[in-house]
């Protein structure tokens, strides 16, 4: 495996929150992280890029990598366009030209190609969550985190974030680490699913998911079973 | 939800009647109280003022005292917005420089401003006094105001150029300056106002030729008080005028600001 985490442990004073954590990531791939709130899926992720240390254990293959990041929340910086923002992180990575090509090409994947030239406050959440998406994407990571990005929109605009991110990855593979709290988000994103306990989070089960992507449907009963098995663990 | 009360002065006509009637009832006070002390060496009266003023305004001496109180202002404004905000701008991004720095803000900021002035006539020729006095006191109003806004920049996206590695360039550009650009704009508006008011303090005791405070105790030791009162009255129009023109370009400013 390129990229792994190996017997991590993070407290945070008396609290622990990750105790012999291990986690491989298979490259290309979307591994969705599945625990319940406040288990320690941000802090995961953060440790994943750098953001925090762990008190001890071991990262490979993941100190030289690059990361993109889809947050909760957007974060766009308000006072630029939408494309812009995508552009603003690129900047330390490519040219003028190109910069603008991949950034508008991005934009246009996501469906915004009208709205360029529109700022954070003139765009809708679901729209603002597509920018941040074709921003974490034109970036040219190694590893894309996702934290639980689709949590603060209504359904129908969850779906097609979903279903954007989805056509994003088809074109151009990443190895992904979707953390969520959502089973079916879990289910209709994931390649594999890692089931986390509450704190200190450890792993109660991998599932892999060999049905593949363009036949599932937000909702469905086709991964009945592995949603049933999932809830079981959850819920003991 | 209820609307909260502003402290703002009201606008339009309806303010602009109650400014008028507020400057009336000054004006009639201070006549009153001229009439009450009896003496226009003490207390000359509003028209005795203007007759002074008017007779002062027009000469070459009070144009060039104006001019020369004009630029040691600018300029010592001029000098501590570029160095405060600078300053400013590298303690809100390194607490230990910060920490390092707060001494000898604390200490500018405590030390009386005649002390300053008196050191500043020690140390340098009477033209400069004024304008060191000014840029001592402006300067760390201008960090303190710059320092509060590169903190006020949002955390999440500091995290999220942390993240896409931005470079500092951009994170200053995109992040900070959008962040502290209110808080630059408070700032130049108070160091204006105060750069004003030391510089005339300066030049009435450093006595530079051509400057404001200069006139002013040259009037003062001839006991002409109407002509301090002209003389403290073009000081109140030059701060007053500068103001405006400083809130129409700030109408401008933040746009500019902006990265394109």
């Amino acid at each position: 495996m390129p990229y792994s985490l190996r017997d991590i442990r993070k407290s945070y004073g008396n609290l622990s929150v990750l105790d012999g954590f291990s986690l491989d990531l298979a490259e290309g791939k979307v591994t969705a992280v599945l625990g319940p709130s406040g288990c320690g899926k941000t802090t995961l992720l953060n440790i994943l890029a750098g953001l925090v240390p762990p008190d001890s254990g071991e990262l490979q293959g993941l100190s030289e990598s690059r990361f993109s990041y889809v947050f909760q929340e957007p974060r766009l910086v308000p006072s630029l366009t939408a494309l812009e923002n995508v552009e603003l992180v690129l900047r330390a990575v490519f040219g003028s030209p190109e910069r603008r090509d991949r950034a508008l090409s991005l934009l246009a994947a996501v469906g915004l190609s009208g709205s360029a030239g529109l700022r954070p406050r003139q765009l809708s959440g679901g729209m603002r969550q597509r920018v941040s998406l074709a921003r974490a994407f034109a970036y040219p990571a190694d590893i894309l985190l996702l934290d639980e990005p689709f949590q603060s929109v209504d359904l129908r605009t969850r779906i097609g974030l979903m279903d954007a991110f989805l056509d994003l990855q088809t074109a151009d593979p990443r190895t992904v680490v979707f953390v969520t709290h959502e089973v079916k988000e879990a289910l209709y994103l994931g390649d594999r699913v890692v089931v986390l306990s509450d704190k200190p989070a450890r792993i109660l089960d991998r599932k892999e998911l060999l049905l593949p992507r363009n036949r599932r449907r937000f909702g469905s009963s086709d991964l009945s079973d592995v949603e049933a098995a999932i809830y079981r663990l959850i819920l003991g | 939800m209820r609307k909260s009360r502003s402290a703002e002065p009201h606008r339009g006509v309806p303010g602009a009647a109650a400014g008028a009637v507020g400057a009336l009832a000054f004006l009639l006070l201070w006549e009153l109280a001229a009439r009450a002390v009896g003496s226009e060496i003490v207390l000359p009266s509003p028209p005795r003022v203007a007759r002074a003023a008017a007779e002062l305004f027009p000469t070459v001496r009070f144009l060039a005292a104006l001019e020369g109180t004009f630029l040691r202002g600018i300029l010592a404004f001029g000098i501590s917005l570029a160095a405060g905000a600078a300053v400013g701008l590298v303690c809100g991004l390194s607490p230990v420089l910060a920490s390092a720095l707060s001494p000898a803000l604390t200490v500018i900021r405590a030390t009386p401003v005649l002390a300053v002035i008196l050191l500043a006539l020690i140390w340098f020729p009477s033209g400069a006094v004024p304008v060191f006095a000014a840029v001592l006191m402006a300067f760390p109003v201008v960090v303190a105001d710059v320092r509060q806004g590169v903190r006020s920049a949002d955390p999440g996206l500091l995290e999220m150029a942390r993240l896409f590695r931005l470079r500092k360039r951009d994170r200053i550009r995109s992040i900070y300056v959008p962040a502290l650009a209110p808080y630059l704009a408070s700032a130049s508006h108070g160091a204006l106002g105060l750069c004003w008011k030391v510089v005339v303090a300066g030049e009435v005791l450093s006595q530079p030729a051509r400057a404001l405070g200069t006139g002013m105790q040259g009037a003062r030791i001839q006991l002409e008080t109407a002509e301090v009162f002209a003389w403290t009255l073009a000081g109140i129009l030059l701060c007053a005028l500068t103001d405006a023109a400083f809130k129409l370009a700030q109408r401008k400013v933040p746009r500019a600001l902006l990265p394109s």
